[in-house]
């Protein structure tokens, strides 16, 4: 037998592409449109009942994810405790969530109480009441989370960051203050409620092992004409007004590291260019190999982290890099992100960093598409969007087809370090 | 049920197989029977400042993250009081890859001052990041010291002092590593679209070679049982008064883990536990209150965690807290209670073997715990719990003298 040589890495092969698992599109008796996702193993299943309710079309902060929350606080039959119970004894959960576009109600469950936990659900999307006492429970325990949140740096950064970038009139803009928390009343949130969760605001997607008959129950639960409404008008598309004080140092007395948020405005997914731009973030800071990342804390040890992400929305879209370094390293910090930042849209990738960012991303792309739950997860995305599985194939040749020139050419465009905000939170210095 | 092979190579290593086909995926994961209650008082930390040394090379390989994610892999890893896990994912056509860095390192690091001088910064960085820079961000490290006093679960993994950190040689950093990595202190578990066959061939090839090494023996000290009960007050920059009690607890083999698992759930979890429905909602009392056991492989700790709603006393709401501990005490939780918490522990455990890693990293620490077998045991272990076991076991832990109780309060 030969002996085994360490230095010499064993055959390698082509990374397949994830394969889709099939979705079946379906319509309840009142049209509202169910896409079914199935796969795996486990008799489980997991529905979204999706809102057009995001924070985009709240007038007052907090009153979208508020309203949201109230879901779960009692219905003309059945009180909070009850609905906790129900939820408990069956081993399911209940998910309620907001994003800038679209409010959540999720359940998760095993199969064999899918009936139930549909029942309970349709009482609660259709029959809340939001009983006051129930609200000033809730409240407290937010304003609590949001005081203790606030006393992070890292916290305060996000928040200066996005309204340095929005503008504090918009609806991207984290502005959230204490005062917000005195301000919300019971009845302002029962009227959005009113107004946007409703049969011809909502959608359904449906993923894991589910029965033949959970199509049958939905619509028996969800396809009726009792819970229509007419849709509201679009609130006025805000302007986007970035500050003029590009960056910004906020003393925090308290804080033993400074945060730091830099980034900037860029395209969001619907635009050709995106897919590349992603191949371009990631060799700047989206994964553990990244150029932050190697430069910043494994070559200088300033930091346990740094990234750069993308966030795509549907009426804008930024790319931010965080941190959190001690103050001594601060300056250093700046200085090495914006030179990483002028190397990229300066100096060629060289094939072999391609090489492993392409292929990187291409096994990301495996491990984002695994099993059904992960699978319904982009499907709400491309929905939300109105995007179709095209765009997986666009991303995936994105990935094959980028080129160092490219590369270059979209950060200059959009990853330029001269005119990036950048918002940091720390010791006075 | 997860079905699983388990083998040991001639050298010691466990290699342990879990096939699934639903993913195009394979995870690797290295567990190492090496946790922070293996390291010695004066130097605390050193397991996890090891797992961040696991990264700067090996013998053969100057970089261990670039060849795995060149193939498609992304790894992390974690270090626990009672172990280190390293674990991977990738497409399960390039596997053998990860095989290959993962046996060079096992086989010898390539020891640097630089990445050791470097590494030690990065982990003072997360210290900061993670406990100093967090409100209530050192409470556990304080709770740690109050309820042990001579087993090593008194230091929290990330070290007890960031000196103990700056401090470490290079000498010690080697010593460390040969008296604890080794093929005969680690196992190996495989899962994912994988072939049992294809595995062993592999684990033989690319470990097989590496010689099994003399192990420091652990002589872990039992912690003597508490006689009374501790109290620490102290004031920090926060915005809220909390609580924190923390009882004594078995240890993760003895069969009334399960019980004492089971009470943390009737007290707090979920919406319509006790704890939550009493004292946080309608009494108000708290704005987040969690009851939990550490799930440490040794004797562990049964945790209450609290944080008070201005104007409520910390005298009220430990008040609060023994009313609910006393009444699990005197009276039996009924059969509908239990059900409940026996009906999420089972839908948890399902929803829990949806994924390849998961699965494969809950075998990694069955096995480095003694019995993988309880992985496939421990949903009927649960289910077989009676109310007169709760009865016994909180009567057991819930004495004062078990207890010990931390003041944490918003400086004035």
């Amino acid at each position: 037998m030969q002996a085994l040589n360490r230095t010499i890495a064993p055959d390698t092969f082509p990374i397949g592409n994830a394969k889709l698992l099939p979705v079946k599109e379906g319509v309840l008796d009142n049209k509202i449109p169910v896409y079914t996702v199935k796969g795996g193993d486990q008799e489980v299943l997991k529905i979204d009942f999706i809102f057009d309710a995001g924070l985009w079309f709240q007038s007052n902060n907090l009153v979208a994810s508020l309203a949201n929350s109230m879901l779960n606080e009692g219905t003309d039959k059945t009180t909070a405790a009850q609905i906790a119970e129900w939820f408990d004894f069956r081993g399911a959960y209940i998910q309620l969530s907001v994003d800038q576009n679209w409010a959540y109600v999720s359940v998760l469950t095993l199969n064999k109480h899918a009936e139930e936990i549909i029942a309970i659900t349709e009482e609660i999307i259709k029959h809340s009441v939001f009983p006051q006492q129930q609200l000033d429970a809730i409240l407290l325990k937010r304003k609590n989370r949001f005081i203790v949140e606030n006393q992070k740096a890292k916290t305060i950064c996000q928040k200066q960051f996005t309204q340095a970038l929005f503008g504090q009139q918009h609806p991207y803009a984290l502005t959230t203050t204490l005062e917000d928390f005195e301000k919300v009343n019971r009845d302002t949130l029962y009227q959005f409620y009113q107004n946007y969760y409703h049969a011809d605001n909502c959608k359904i997607v449906v993923a894991g092992n589910p029965s033949d008959n959970v199509f049958a129950l939905l619509n028996q639960h969800f396809g009726g004409n009792d819970w229509s409404k007419p849709l509201q008008a679009s609130p006025a598309t805000p302007i986007v007004a970035p500050t003029n004080e590009k960056s910004q140092y906020i003393v925090h007395d308290d804080a033993i590291q400074t945060a730091i948020r830099m980034g900037n405005h860029i395209v969001n997914q619907t635009h050709p260019d995106y897919p590349e731009l992603q191949v371009v973030n990631t060799i700047l800071g989206g994964y553990f190999g990244s150029r932050l990342m190697a430069n910043i804390r494994e070559e200088k040890g300033y930091t346990y982290g740094i990234y750069s992400l993308m966030l795509s929305l549907t009426e804008g879209a930024y790319f931010y890099i965080t941190t959190e370094v001690d103050k001594q390293y601060y300056n250093a910090t700046i200085n090495e992100i914006h030179n990483e930042l002028k190397r990229l849209r300066t100096e060629p990738v060289s094939a072999e960093e391609l090489a492993v960012v392409k292929n990187y991303m291409l096994g990301e792309l495996l491990r984002d598409m695994d099993g059904p739950f992960a699978q319904s997860a982009m499907i709400k995305n491309l929905l939300e969007f109105e995007m179709d599985n095209s765009f997986i194939q666009q991303q995936i040749s994105a990935i094959h087809n980028c080129t160092p020139e490219r590369i270059m050419e979209l950060a200059n465009t959009y990853f330029n370090e001269n005119d990036l905000i950048t918002m940091a939170v720390g010791a006075p210095q | 049920m997860i079905q699983f092979k388990e083998h040991i190579l001639p050298n010691g290593l466990k290699v342990i197989i879990h096939e699934d086909r639903s993913t195009p995926l394979a995870a690797l994961n290295i567990a190492y029977n090496v946790g922070s209650k293996h390291e010695q008082p004066h130097r605390t930390g050193f397991a996890h400042l090891f797992e961040h040394l696991m990264f700067g090379g090996s013998r053969n390989i100057p970089n261990f993250d670039e060849p795995l994610q060149l193939v498609g892999g992304d790894n992390n890893a974690y270090t626990t009081i009672d172990l280190t896990n390293y674990y991977l994912t990738i497409p399960a056509n390039n596997l053998e890859t990860s095989f290959w860095l993962e046996s060079d390192r096992m086989l010898e690091l390539d020891f640097s001052q630089k990445s050791l001088d470097i590494q030690k910064n990065v982990v003072i960085e997360e210290f900061k990041q993670r406990y100093l820079n967090h409100p209530y961000g050192d409470v556990w490290s304080l709770m740690r010291s109050t309820a042990y006093k001579v087993h090593p679960y008194q230091w929290p993994t990330i070290g007890k002092d960031p000196k103990h950190i700056e401090e470490a040689t290079l000498e010690e950093v080697k010593q460390f590593f040969y008296s604890h990595y080794a093929p005969n202190n680690a196992v190996l578990v495989a899962a994912g679209n994988i072939q049992e066959e294809q595995i062993l061939e592999w684990s033989n090839k690319w470990f097989g070679s590496i010689p099994n090494r003399t192990l420091t023996p652990h002589n872990i000290p039992v912690e003597p049982k508490q006689t009374e009960q501790r109290q620490l007050v102290v004031e920090r920059d926060v915005p809220f008064d909390a609580i924190y009690m923390a009882w004594h607890m078995c240890d993760r083999l003895h069969p009334d883990y399960y019980a004492t698992d089971l009470i943390s759930d009737v007290l707090s979890n979920g919406q319509s536990s006790r704890m939550f429905r009493k004292l946080v909602i309608e009494q108000q009392l708290f704005n987040e209150l969690d009851a939990y056991i550490s799930g440490d492989h040794d004797a562990g700790l049964f945790a209450v965690a609290g944080k008070l709603n201005e104007g409520v006393s910390i005298e009220k709401a430990q008040e609060a807290i023994q009313l609910e501990i006393q009444a699990i005490c005197n009276e039996m939780v009924d059969e509908y209670e239990l059900q409940k918490v026996k009906n999420k522990v089972e839908s948890t455990l399902i929803y829990t073997e949806m994924n390849f890693l998961n699965k494969a990293m809950n075998l990694a620490n069955y096995s480095i715990l003694g019995n993988i077998d309880l992985i496939n045991q421990q949903s009927s272990s649960y289910q077989n719990v009676t109310p007169k076991d709760l009865h016994r076991v909180a009567n057991t832990i819930f004495r004062d003298k078990n207890c010990s109780v931390i003041h944490y309060l918003k400086k004035c």
